[in-house]
């Protein structure tokens, strides 16, 4: 087969054979030279130059796995080499996808088979359920290739840290897909705004939410039912398990780990410190063939820079009611974002905070003329602190890209060039520990207090 | 001075006169309009359509789109349509500008399914893509309800729903619904609103429009560049 990246008598594999001596040091220090360098040894062998295209395999074609493929489509130089899942319609939707921007992956059932065939890879990406990321993210490392692994790491704190022990001792990178660090909207407002400029003064209390609406379980067509020896292969007890695991307890952590990992996350982020202590309360009130708790609502203590802080989170399966957004409030201000932006991307400024025409001026937000409001008091007397409510002040930074595409190319560009990881599986250890307790929390009806210790793996 | 009074007054009372004439002929020409409407209701009924589950997974997304309609959070008010219309497009034959979608089957379009899920729906390419459904006969068609993908707050882009007699669309072409704002499509521009997809379906009239062959366009969506249909419905009256 002829090298189709030869170029000038040279290629990347000749490069690789080259400077085959200078494994051990890039190994050690992920540079060579001075200059950014990645090596995906153990049988796969390559050396990525900044410049390359980068061969990608996909496990877990699902639906976030599609969401995935599309921004991968999106980012020059990015190539899916292979594929697998272990249903059918999974790979034939995927690979169908694909062809239709001229890429022609190969497709596999199992991972194993992937990694094994696959030779000439240069990063992997796991979009399967949450059980089996450790196994599967964990292999891929052992293989010498960096993994992008979807959040949350694992439904088990256990097998989360087998993936940081592995990252570590490969020196492979590991990437967890808690997208928002990343997001250069969350960027600005939590590192300059917050942290940086302090609009806000001292941040005490963090609020965020993810309401959803009342949902019936997903179904599928019969004809794309997966025959039950190799559910039992891959270990599902049936198809309906299959489709809705986020609702088991063998396969996932339920809403709060799907959809609180995101927005607890960000707690930590902007409080610069994990929590000291969790209390929470959910139960299964209202799907009762579902294993995970249908709402749940948490409170967090934490002991930041600046002093104590709390925060509230709430997850609802039977309400859209708010929608989802996060709000961080200070005493001079607060600040209120969505990863969809109408739902939140403004600061709000309390009267006897400094001014904020400078920032404006600087760009750091934008200002809006506080709404003209007219209330009907009838003669009662109405508190001017009530109804004097600020203007909003919005963010001026906006995101043309779909959510999850800066996060890959913060993969990629480490891969590439070096850049450091945004959400490295340390990181997302950490929001790991946070999230999972939760679940002990509301099971035991108990106040559960975290150790230091517990945040590292 | 008293003549003149008198005459103001008599100008007055003709004006008065003179005017109550005339609001009694708008009076009876609104009534008997309105009698005239009514009967035309009488002939009508409401569209009776069999709604999907609505659901929404994922991660919602950034909607940014110009030219779309209000969102009201309001169910659909009823739509009427002349008594005997039926449902003339179940398992009707469906014909694409792709002939091999990423998904699905193009006969998923009139198979009467509509859940939102993954298995439920045929993806077409990126870009343009039209599907044709071929009623066999013609119809006076009445009606067309289109769900593309429901269960994801999305926008599809240049939606554009033409009916004809013709099955290359080349002559006796009606546009029954256009989206397509900045004429991309080359169809023409049209001035319909792009709107959100939800488990309704988009209601389009057909006004009694006679057609066998309906085409539908569209041009990717606000989530990806590819085009979806979960069903689509045209509701007709045979022709005598």
């Amino acid at each position: 087969m002829e090298d189709s990246d030869k170029k000038d008598g040279f290629s990347r594999r000749d490069f690789l054979k080259t400077t085959a001596a200078g494994v051990g040091l890039a190994m050690t220090t992920g540079k060579l030279f001075g200059r950014p360098f990645l090596l995906t040894g153990a049988g796969q062998g390559r050396t990525v130059m900044p410049s390359d295209e980068l061969r990608v395999a996909l496990i877990g074609a699902g639906e976030q796995g599609r969401v995935l493929l599309d921004c991968c489509l999106r980012i020059p130089g990015i190539k899916i080499a292979a594929l697998a899942d272990i249903w059918e319609y999974s790979r034939n939707y995927a690979s169908g996808y694909l062809n239709k921007y001229g890429q022609t992956p190969h497709v596999y059932e199992d991972y194993k088979q992937l990694l094994n065939s696959e030779k000439d890879l240069d990063a992997v990406i796991i979009a399967t359920p949450d059980w089996v990321h450790a196994e599967q993210a964990n292999a891929c490392l052992n293989h010498g290739l960096p993994v992008y692994c979807e959040k949350e790491m694992s439904n088990s704190l256990d097998q989360a840290r087998t993936m940081v022990e592995t990252a570590r001792r490969t020196g492979r990178l590991l990437q967890i897909g808690h997208q928002r660090r990343s997001n250069p909207r969350y960027i600005h407002a939590i590192d300059k705004l917050l942290h940086e400029r302090q609009i806000i003064g001292r941040v005490m209390i963090g609020y965020a939410q993810w309401n959803r609406a009342r949902a019936e379980m997903l179904s599928w067509p019969k004809k794309y039912t997966i025959p039950s020896e190799i559910l039992h292969r891959y270990g599902y007890n049936s198809m309906e398990e299959f489709r809705n695991w986020r609702w088991f307890k063998k396969y996932g952590g339920g809403p709060i780990v799907d959809l609180g990992s995101h927005q607890i996350d960000l707690f930590s982020w902007a409080f610069k410190a994990n929590p000291k202590s969790v209390v929470a309360s959910g139960g299964i009130d209202y799907y009762p063939q579902r294993e995970w708790y249908d709402n749940v609502m948490v409170i967090y203590e934490y002991d930041t820079p600046t002093g104590a802080a709390r925060a509230f989170y709430q997850v609802q399966t039977t309400t859209s009611h708010g929608g989802f957004y996060e709000t961080f409030m200070g005493d001079n201000g607060s600040l209120v974002i969505s990863e969809v932006p109408q739902r939140g991307d403004w600061a709000y400024r309390e009267a006897h905070a400094p001014d904020w025409a400078p920032l404006v001026r600087e760009g750091l937000i934008r200002s809006e003329a506080p709404p003209i409001q007219k209330v009907q008091t009838k003669n009662v007397f109405v508190d001017v602190r009530v109804t004097a409510e600020a203007g909003r002040w919005p963010l001026p930074i906006e995101l043309a890209k779909p959510a999850h595409q800066p996060h890959l190319e913060n993969f990629f560009e480490a891969i590439r060039r070096g850049v450091p990881l945004n959400c490295p599986a340390e990181l997302a250890y950490e929001s790991a520990v946070a999230v999972l307790k939760v679940n002990e929390a509301v099971r035991n009806h108990a106040y559960l207090k975290f150790r230091a210790e517990d945040f590292k793996a | 001075m008293i003549k003149g009074d008198q005459e103001i007054k008599m100008r007055s009372l003709n004006t008065t006169k003179l005017l109550g004439i005339i609001l009694g002929w708008s009076l009876l020409l609104t009534m008997s309009g309105l009698a005239s409407a009514q009967s035309q209701d009488k002939d009508k009924v409401e569209l009776k359509i069999q709604l999907p589950k609505p659901m929404f997974v994922g991660t919602p997304r950034n909607i940014k789109t110009p030219n779309l309609e209000p969102i009201t959070g309001k169910p659909r008010g009823p739509f009427y349509v002349p008594a005997g219309t039926q449902l003339v497009s179940l398992n009707k034959p469906v014909t694409s500008s792709d002939r091999q979608p990423v998904i699905g089957e193009l006969s998923y379009l009139t198979d009467g399914e509509k859940s939102g899920e993954d298995g439920y729906f045929v993806e077409l390419g990126p870009g343009p893509q039209w599907v044709q459904i071929d009623l066999k006969e013609p119809y006076l068609i009445q009606a067309i309800v289109i769900w593309h993908y429901h269960s994801q707050a999305r926008v599809y882009r240049d939606v554009v729903v033409q009916v004809s007699e013709d099955k290359d669309f080349i002559n006796g072409v009606v546009t029954l619904f256009n989206n397509d704002h900045d004429n991309t499509l080359g169809l023409g521009a049209g001035r319909d609103r792009e709107y959100i997809e939800t488990y309704e379906g988009k209601l389009i009239d057909g006004r009694g429009t006679k057609a066998r062959y309906v085409r539908l366009w569209s041009n990717g969506n606000t989530s990806n560049d590819m085009n979806h249909y979960v069903e689509v419905e045209v509701y007709g009256l045979p022709v005598k």
